[in-house]
């Protein structure tokens, strides 16, 4: 199938464009029309959300010859730093107030950023984020401590419920 | 009234209005400290409060209580603009205020209108900053239209966001619905309403395909009118990574969904310092120079301000 002018169109691009240029087009378009980005979010129904990203799809598939990348939600690959098997990327995030660190977890690799870029944000080292997103006690400051460092990852993420995932962690801490 | 303007308005002041569908984004702060950079390199600004419902531009500006206003204009107690452009403490700029504005006067009509439109593009000036108030009326998308460049506002949440998408369609349609003095496109366009639902015509792009597909000529015309709009974009109280990239991402939601360009002039970041300059009633651009919201600031007027910059 032969890509047509109107494809080029929906991926923002020149006809002609190279490969890399394509996939990071993509990959924009459809971190951006996901429903979660806050610059569509108010704009689109459910219908035509999923119109447009039919269609982000389809041109990905003529112009590449391809079906587009098997990641979710136009994540790149390198969001999936993680080795131990849990795909918390899946469609539901986990509940905040059972697991309010894999909640982060899920909401961080959503946006595509690694915990190099959240320790960059917020100052908190790399290892101490990822106690946090898998809930481990060990080696964490005092809790006074930690639901700062929670707060603050939470709201690097942009989540509304920062406070209410810091409680849930403190009290999780507790038990 | 609109094409006289744009004939004087090729020689004069460069106008920049404003806006956004939602109060609270920061609106006049921006007017104030865009003035105030754009004054601190030389240029000669104008503020002109237009939020005749709720005039503060004199308070962040340090001028308790402006001698003269917008309504002395406008009740022909001075004959022109400039007599009531006040200085201020800042050099190189001049204020005109909206303070005491009469109550009806925060809906001119159409005479009122154009006579300040008119005045506006007579000022002895480099750059006139308007300062609409909030909402989507006619008054503020008339306003926003016939600047050089209209300049949405908006803050990272979601409420900003579908406000301003809000006012950059009623703004479309509205300049769309003035551009028909051919009875041809009008009828076009008239027919199209009549026969197509509302849920249909969602945006000014389903408008323009629609009123294509019933008269060629007429949608051709449409389109080329559509293309003079160029409003611009600047995101404030930018937090994080994710408020970095809204800008942009608005520009492209925008261009995909309703085919409007909507260039992204910069975003400016959560500054405590802008909160202590509103208090001391001084631009933060005078009091905290160095101030990353200030910096960011400079960015937007030395774009504003460059003599290559053309309506993209």
């Amino acid at each position: 199938m032969r890509p047509r002018r109107r494809d080029w169109e929906i991926l923002g691009l020149e006809p002609g464009a190279d490969l890399a240029a394509v996939k990071r087009a993509y990959r924009h378009r459809r971190a951006l029309y996901d429903g979660e980005s806050l610059a569509t979010y108010t704009l689109l129904e459910d219908d035509e959300r999923r119109k447009i990203q039919a269609e982000i799809d389809a041109a990905f598939r003529r112009i590449v010859g391809e079906e587009p990348p098997s990641e979710r939600l136009g994540m790149p690959a390198e969001a999936y730093d993680e080795t131990d098997g849990i795909d918390v990327s899946a469609a539901t995030p986990p509940d905040p107030s059972h697991q309010p660190g894999l909640y982060l977890r899920h909401h961080r690799q959503h946006l595509g950023l690694d915990l190099q870029q959240i320790a960059a944000e917020t100052r908190i080292s790399p290892a101490i984020l990822s106690k946090i997103e898998h809930g481990e006690r060990e080696g964490l400051p005092a809790p006074v401590f930690v639901r700062g460092f929670v707060l603050q990852y939470a709201r690097a993420l942009g989540l509304s419920d920062a406070e209410k995932l810091a409680n849930a962690f403190l009290e999780r801490m507790d038990g | 009234m609109i094409e006289e303007y744009e004939a004087a308005a090729a020689k004069g002041p460069r106008i920049w209005a404003i806006g956004g569908g939602k109060g609270g984004v920061g609106k006049s702060v921006i007017a104030t400290n865009l003035g105030a950079s754009l004054a601190a390199s030389g240029a000669r600004v104008v503020l002109v409060d237009a939020d005749l419902g709720g005039a503060n531009l004199h308070t962040l500006l340090g001028v308790a209580t402006p001698p003269t206003n917008l309504s002395d204009f406008v009740a022909r107690r001075v004959k022109k603009l400039a007599d009531v452009a006040i200085p201020t403490t800042v050099d190189n700029l001049r204020l005109v205020s909206g303070a005491k504005a009469l109550l009806e006067m925060a809906n001119p009509n159409y005479g009122q209108k154009g006579k300040i439109l008119r005045h506006i593009s007579a000022l002895d000036a480099d750059h006139v900053i308007i300062d609409l108030g909030a909402g989507s009326a006619f008054n503020v998308l008339d306003f926003f239209l016939i600047a050089r460049r209209g300049i949405l506002v908006v803050v990272p949440e979601a409420t900003s966001v579908e406000n301003a998408y809000h006012f950059l369609k009623a703004a479309y349609f509205r300049k769309l619905k003035r551009a028909q003095p051919r009875p041809q496109i009008r009828s076009a366009i008239q027919q199209v309403m009549a026969e197509v639902s509302p849920q249909d015509l969602r945006t000014p792009r389903d408008l323009v395909a629609r009123v294509m597909a019933v008269d060629h000529d007429a949608g051709a015309a449409l389109v080329a009118e559509a293309s003079t709009f160029n409003p611009s974009l600047i995101v404030n109280c930018a937090e994080h990574a994710e408020h970095q990239r809204l800008g942009n991402d608005m520009s492209t939601a925008c261009l995909d969904y309703f085919g409007i360009r909507l260039e992204c002039l910069g975003t400016l970041p959560a500054d405590r310092l802008v909160a202590r300059s509103v208090s001391r009633r001084s631009p933060a651009a005078v009091l905290y120079r160095r101030s990353p919201f200030v910096n960011a600031m400079r960015g937007i007027a030395e774009r504003l301000a460059s003599p290559n910059w053309r309506p993209s």
